[in-house]
């Protein structure tokens, strides 16, 4: 096998490992050595799909495949993948992990080793679903992520963490049977649900049983929406992001919904290509969310809720962004997927930290923190004018992307609305930050002091990535570039 | 050393240059360094007199062209020096010597002396380079400049309410705009903006704007209707050598220069035709209004910033005819006015020195007091009211020659203006001069006036003299030859009809001042009965509450405007501060209200959507 292949394997075993050493050895070592295991698997796994990124371009591959145990060779067996966009995501994993891991060490005193075991589970599953070739396997490593996540929700907090979680469940179930049905749909028309296959049978086949396949698309349509909470799909999530702990929030709203939602939708419109309705759906259901999400996020007085709220509204763009079905798009997609990952994290960062000192995210009881917390005032700025996409931070270059890539496909009028909404992102983040970071301190803050420790150092190096990106992003549209990918 | 100087002088180039930067240089100069009053004299003697021998040396050489190396292309800084331009040059270097002159030793104890001299200075300079410029954009850019220096005098006394140099600001901007669009046109339509180079344009279609935005530009510098209403108002606010240097002098020459180019040189100006016509009704329309607004008067400055407008006309109606005789005339007209007008500035600033005010109601019989300056204002006031034999006389039938030539209408409403002249001359010089002495109570020591501001008016008296006594001087021995004519035009006039006629109106106007200073009781309620005559009484509350003011509208328009845009601006306000926001925020409130937590609600809203989805694929594939 060469290092490709090992790096490759690597995803999906060294969460494994993790886990069995997880359990073997005694509950008062792994209480102490359990979240440090977890802060290595992320760094490695953002190791991994670095080289793997680079050594896919310097063999000037489209694919690298892989299998575990099993020769792929013989007839009708599976084979696992990874291409330059899933390796970007599996960067995404690691990255949000790692952020995850550091909040853990401040905010999770009890229940580390459950923590890092369904961390462990979560990481898997997501690594699984970018990586399998084939829709059940997909659909498989969906549920994965779906049960570990209801676990992380709930586990943590009593009563409202439980009612999170079971909403989710809930509209998780509803997801499933809608996935169900709609792979079992493209099983009776094709007969085989691998990525390649369906691709070629619907080319071939004619338009005699076309019924069953929109039936098909628009379930598959309905139930990723669920996972990626996009409008009206959406209900389940900011209950679930404000109830979990911050250390599980920022995996959901940084990674878990892109990655079962966003990259599920990515494979969609990439096998149903010929199917146009498809893209106007998620355009449509973009700029809904961007707009509800941004109203509701207006009206908000809870620090994790805003910023859930938010992450609907971003998800619109990179559905917008999927929606133009061209490489441009999906390039601003992909880099909105990254960006929003590091403002994300970021916002929920600095929520762990303003829980951890304060004790509480209600941001009417806030105020002038900015004194007292300068680095979480500072990093929060950025993280929010990154959303807002004003230059030179990262999120203005991925909206550039996507407005544009929308522009050439003439889709002004959905343009002209991404846009606009900027404002409203400008409008709900600058009542938060203003509430929170600005004015008078409150007479029970007069001793606050700045968060320390992990939390601090996920600040800075957020804001780093997040300013540093922004400034390097010419860099990486000149790479694509050189590469003839734009 | 002396021949290196002498050559250096005899180079063309080099007297063009000095011409333009060497008053700037003696401007900043006595700017500078004016902080003594000798030092203000000498510099302003030499600065005249450096600038006359210039001005005196190329009008004595021939004819020839420069263009000055630095430039962008189609730019060039092209000098034209020929007869008609050099002439002005001399006229304006010799005007500039006796008012430099005069203001000096008026400003003498005055802290902004050296500030009004710069500015003086500068404006020479500019006015050179407009006098001398062949490429019409770069004269454009002299005319601009003396623009600026205008607004700066205005703004000496005033810098808290500058309400005479706001309102010049405006008024010759707008003529000066009105003159930028001509230029424009001209050029565009003779192809070449270098006026040596222009065939005569007809005047009609797109040259027809181009005339009369180019004639407006002109006579509006030169203080004509309609952009003539910041005169009296700079008349109480301004310095009164101010008065004598520009509206009196300065801008009479070189508007007077301009509009002559546009009819002889630029434009084909058909005598009789409609837009020669047209010219000489804005003229007659000046004459009239202007002396109409002058006879009201109870202000010597204001009374003269008002006449100064009317004898404007008389030199449009000249020109407008477009007939040689009437050219000529209204040139000579524009000399003898500088002559006598800044004669006239001259004494009422010599009586507001002495006496403190220029209010004919609070002075009287000064000529006791004050002899040389009643000699000197009675000879200029004889020219004014074209009283034979002083120089007056001999322009105005000129005038009168041509417009009877083109239109009896035009000729009548000339002799009103001269009627009306001879009145308000008669009232303001028996108010000032004549009866009982009368003095404003905190004056006792009333002398005759200064040398330095006495030789000035008496140059200038004399001058009134000699051109109408001796007027082949300056007809025969300077216009004839500068405008190119053959004819004669000198000597009495050769209509004795016209004589007569003017005899008996200035007969008929002595005889109303007696008629008024009877009915009235004193010399300055003379013109009173024209004043509240039954109609005219109105037109005239009407006049005063400024309703004939082109300013007034102007401001009128710009306050409405601006009004208009003050409730735009509110409504674009409100429209992002209360409806804008409160959009957003009822929506928000909305989509609150709805997403209750309610888990049915949640589910319901979950099958909609696929429904929406459903809907949004019929709608593709039906």
């Amino acid at each position: 096998m060469s290092a490709m292949a090992y790096i490759a394997v690597s995803f999906l075993v060294v969460p494994l490992i993790i886990i069995i050493i997880n359990n073997l050895i005694s509950r008062k070592a792994a209480g102490k050595v359990s979240l440090y295991m977890a802060c290595a698997c992320a760094v490695i796994q953002m190791a991994s799909s670095v080289t793997d990124f680079f050594l896919l371009s310097a063999k000037h591959l489209h694919e690298y495949k892989f299998t575990l145990l099993w020769n792929m060779e013989e007839a009708g067996a599976e084979h696992f993948g990874v291409t330059s966009l899933s390796l970007v995501i599996l960067f995404c994993i690691g990255f949000v992990s790692l952020i995850s891991v550091l909040i853990a060490f401040k905010t999770i005193e009890h229940k580390k080793i459950s923590y890092v075991n369904l961390l462990m589970t979560l990481i898997l599953g997501m690594n699984g679903m970018v990586i399998v070739t084939d829709l059940f396997s997909l659909y498989v490593f969906l549920e994965i992520v779906g049960i570990s996540s209801f676990v992380l929700i709930a586990m943590f907090q009593s009563e409202t963490g439980l009612e999170g979680a079971f909403k989710y469940l809930v509209m998780s179930a509803l997801a499933s049977i809608f996935i169900l049905t709609g792979l079992s749909f493209i099983f009776m028309y094709t007969g085989s649900l691998q990525y390649s296959q369906i691709g070629d049978i619907l080319s071939v086949k004619d338009g005699s049983q076309q019924t069953l396949i929109y039936a098909a698309v628009i379930l598959l349509i309905s139930g990723f929406a669920v996972k990626t909470g996009s409008v009206p799909f959406h209900s389940w999530l900011p209950d679930a992001h404000q109830s979990a702990d911050t250390a599980v929030s920022v995996l959901l709203s940084g990674i878990v919904i892109k990655v079962a939602g966003i990259y599920s939708f990515i494979v969609l419109t990439n096998l149903f290509s010929g199917v146009p309705a498809i893209n106007l759906t998620l355009a449509i259901m973009g700029i809904v969310s961007i707009v509800t999400g941004a109203l509701l996020a207006l009206r908000q007085t809870h620090f994790k809720r805003i910023v859930a709220y938010s992450s609907v509204s971003q998800m619109g763009y990179i559905l917008l962004g999927i929606s133009t079905g061209s490489t441009l798009g999906l390039v601003g997609a992909v880099a909105h997927i990254f960006n929003h990952a590091t403002f994300k994290s970021t916002l929920f960062a600095n929520a762990a930290a303003l829980h951890e000192q304060t004790g509480t995210l209600d941001i009417n009881e806030m105020g002038g923190l900015q004194k007292k917390m300068p680095v979480t005032g500072f990093s929060n700025i950025a993280a929010f004018l990154s959303t807002a996409g004003i230059p030179p931070f990262a999120g203005f270059w991925s909206k550039l992307l996507i407005i544009m890539a929308l522009w050439k496909n003439s889709m002004q009028v959905y343009a002209g609305i991404a846009l606009f909404s900027s404002i409203l992102t400008a409008a709900y983040f600058l009542r938060m930050q203003k509430k929170v970071f600005f004015g008078k301190v409150p007479a029970k803050y007069a001793e606050l002091k700045e968060i320390g420790g992990s939390i601090k150092f996920a600040e800075i190096m957020l804001t780093i990535v997040i300013i540093g990106a922004g400034v390097c992003f010419p860099l990486a549209l000149m790479y694509l570039k050189g590469r003839g990918i734009l | 050393m002396l021949d290196q100087i002498s050559s250096f002088l005899n180079s063309g180039t080099n007297l063009i240059l000095f011409m333009i930067i060497l008053p700037a240089v003696f401007g900043a100069a006595a700017g500078l360094f004016g902080k003594k009053y000798v030092t203000r004299l000498i510099l302003a003697v030499l600065s005249a007199t450096v600038n006359l021998l210039f001005a005196v040396s190329l009008l004595q050489s021939e004819g020839f062209c420069v263009t000055v190396p630095f430039a962008s292309h189609g730019l060039d800084i092209a000098f034209n020096v020929y007869g008609f331009s050099s002439m002005f040059l001399t006229f304006t270097a010799a005007g500039f010597l006796l008012v430099s002159l005069y203001s000096v030793v008026f400003l003498r104890d005055k802290s902004y002396a050296g500030l009004f001299m710069l500015y003086l200075n500068i404006s020479i300079a500019m006015i050179n380079g407009a006098l001398l410029s062949d490429n019409l954009g770069v004269m454009l850019f002299f005319w601009e400049g003396l623009l600026c220096t205008l607004f700066g005098i205005l703004l000496i006394n005033n810098r808290e309410n500058p309400k005479a140099a706001v309102k010049a600001l405006v008024l010759s901007g707008t003529a000066d705009l009105l003159l930028m669009l001509g230029i424009i046109i001209t050029a565009y339509q003779a192809g070449t903006p270098y006026i040596s180079q222009m065939q005569k344009l007809p005047v009609s279609g797109v040259s027809g704007i181009g005339f009369v935005c180019m004639m407006f530009g002109a006579v509006g510098k030169a203080g004509s209707l309609p952009f003539h209403s910041w005169i009296p108002v700079a008349a109480d606010d301004a310095p009164t050598p101010f008065l004598a240097a520009f509206p009196g002098m300065l801008e009479k020459f070189l508007g007077i220069y301009l509009a002559v180019r546009i009819v002889t040189d630029i434009y084909d100006l058909q005598p009789g035709s409609g837009m020669s016509i047209a010219v000489m009704t804005l003229g007659t329309l000046t004459i009239i209004i202007g002396v109409a607004m002058a006879l009201i008067q109870k202000d010597m400055k204001r009374l003269l910033a008002y006449h100064a407008i009317s004898q404007v006309g008389y030199m449009v109606l000249g020109i407008g005819t477009a007939l040689p005789v009437g050219i000529i005339g209204g040139l000579f007209h524009m000399l003898n006015h500088v002559a006598y007008k800044s004669c006239l500035f001259m004494t009422a600033g010599s009586i507001e020195k002495q006496t403190g005010t220029t209010d004919l109601r609070k002075i009287g019989g000064l000529a006791k007091l004050m002899p040389a300056t009643a000699a000197c204002f009675i000879v200029s006031g004889l020219a004014i009211a074209g009283v034979p034999p002083f120089n007056g006389f001999f322009s105005k039938e000129l005038i009168f020659d041509a417009a009877l030539e083109s239109n009896v209408v035009f000729y009548i409403g000339a002799l009103l203006g001269a009627f009306l002249t001879a009145v308000s001359f008669l009232k303001m010089g028996r108010a000032a001069f004549a009866g009982e002495l009368k003095l404003p109570q905190d004056r006792k020591n009333v002398r005759e006036t200064s040398f330095g501001m006495l030789l000035p008016m008496c140059v200038l008296a004399v001058l009134c003299i000699l051109f109408g006594v001796a007027n082949t001087l300056p007809l025969d021995g300077l216009l004839s030859p500068a405008l190119g004519y053959t004819e004669s035009y000198s000597g009495w006039p050769h209509s004795a009809v016209l004589v007569i006629i003017s005899v008996i109106v200035l007969a008929l106007a002595v005889c109303d001042h007696i008629y008024g200073c009877r009915k009235s009781g004193s010399a300055i309620n003379a013109a009173d009965h024209i004043h509240y005559a039954p109609v005219l009484k109105n037109v005239y509350d009407a006049a005063e509450k400024q309703w004939f003011d082109p300013y007034s509208w102007i401001i009128h328009v710009v306050n409405a405007y601006s009004a208009l845009c003050t409730y735009i601006e509110r409504g674009v306000s409100w429209f992002y501060d209360v409806a804008a926001v409160n959009a957003v925020k009822g929506a928000g409130n909305l989509l609150h209200r709805i997403s209750n937590g309610s888990l049915a609600r949640y589910l319901v809203a979950a099958v909609a959507g696929v429904g929406c989805i459903v809907i949004i694929f019929l709608a593709v594939l039906l």
